[in-house]
């Protein structure tokens, strides 16, 4: 079962695209294709167990609110985003 | 694959990695996603020298999907005169998904064949067993498609000696060196120094940096002999601040290093040559 914050939509404040792309509700956030696998519990990776960002909603008992600002996975280097992984 | 080959002035295979499965438009909206996008983006860098191109494939909302990979060769091959495909056996899928990327018709020349698991995001640890390891080796060898050793860090190294072992390799085995943060190398011209001391004989190296890595580390991989591989799955910055337009920007970039290093990029048939694909 995909989470239930997970949504798909063309555009948020920042992103404009033609075609609807996977959003993430919680974080008010476009998902990377990494983690939409995670939002889709595919490939065995199913979100409560796996998403840090539904974890932490039900942690902190404010699922249904924006609970972290910036997406997790990518290292901001200055302007640069330094990517951590590669998916060969 | 030392310092004297490079003074010999052998040729450098420049692999492209257009897509990969990490990133999306919503980090770089350059980013090729669908079939005919890619190819546009593998046709423009095959004519800047890129001699093999490493294929990712997504479906419509641009996330992953193993499935598309065939659409995506049909595309390249339909676009591009000669490129080597090397399609991804690799990602946190499972073998199911993974053993995709070789049972693409025609088969790939290549495939990407990672040498081990890696840690993902705060709870994820890619599946990625010796014995998945072991079938795909098998799977390549039997079908006569030539892996590139994907060794995100050094332990990794010790994992091809063993499939050597094996038997389940055929020479040269060509290693692809991966440096950057997490469970890869670290990012640093004594990893890269030290990991190429350390490969078998009749090895051939690929060298993969991210981000702001890529250049400097590709570079020194010319140096030692080495070949190189850029493209937006690996880099979304051609330089601080400023977003990657294009695949072809960062191959057109490496292309010029190359050239001042007195070097030429090989031809795809090169590539062929110098790594034993039939």
């Amino acid at each position: 079962m995909s989470c239930p914050y997970l949504e798909y939509c063309r555009s948020d404040d920042v992103h404009e695209f033609d075609h609807e792309r996977p959003h993430c509700a919680l974080d008010d956030s476009f998902v990377s294709p990494m983690k939409a696998d995670v939002c889709n519990d595919r490939h065995d990776f199913e979100h409560p167990a796996y998403c840090e960002i539904y974890r932490a909603a039900v942690d902190e008992g404010v699922a249904g609110e924006a609970v972290r600002d910036g997406a997790a996975g990518d290292e901001v280097v200055g302007d640069d985003v330094v990517t951590p992984e590669v998916t060969d | 694959m030392s310092y004297e080959d490079y003074l010999d002035g052998g040729s450098v295979i420049l692999t492209v990695a257009p897509t990969g499965g990490v990133h999306g438009k919503d980090a770089n909206p350059n980013l090729p996603e669908q079939p005919s996008e890619i190819a546009e983006q593998v046709a423009a860098c095959e004519e800047l020298g890129a001699s093999i191109c490493h294929l990712h494939a997504r479906d419509e909302h641009g996330e992953n999907d193993a499935a598309r990979l065939q659409e995506v060769n049909d595309a390249v091959r339909e676009r591009c005169d000669d490129i080597v495909i090397q399609n991804t056996t690799g990602g946190q899928s499972t073998y199911d998904s993974r053993v995709q990327g070789i049972r693409t018709d025609p088969l790939p020349e290549m495939a990407s064949l990672d040498m081990g698991p890696f840690n993902r995001g705060q709870h994820i640890i890619t599946e990625h067993t010796r014995n998945n390891i072991d079938n795909l080796a098998a799977e390549m060898r039997e079908k006569g498609i030539k892996p590139e050793l994907e060794c995100f860090n050094n332990g990794h190294v010790n994992e091809v000696y063993r499939l050597i072992d094996r038997g389940a390799l055929e020479e040269p085995y060509y290693f692809n060196l991966i440096f950057g943060g997490g469970t890869f190398t670290p990012p640093t011209p004594e990893n890269v120094l030290n990991l190429v001391s350390n490969l078998p004989e009749n090895s051939e190296f690929n060298l993969l940096a991210v981000g702001r890595h890529q250049l400097p580390l590709t570079t020194l991989a010319v140096l030692l002999g080495g070949h190189v591989r850029v493209g937006m799955e690996d880099n979304l910055y051609y330089r601080r601040g400023e977003p990657v337009e294009s695949n072809a920007q960062l191959v057109e970039r490496t292309a010029r290093i190359v050239d001042l290093l007195e070097c030429d990029l090989a031809t795809p048939d090169e590539a062929r040559e110098r790594l034993g694909i039939a």
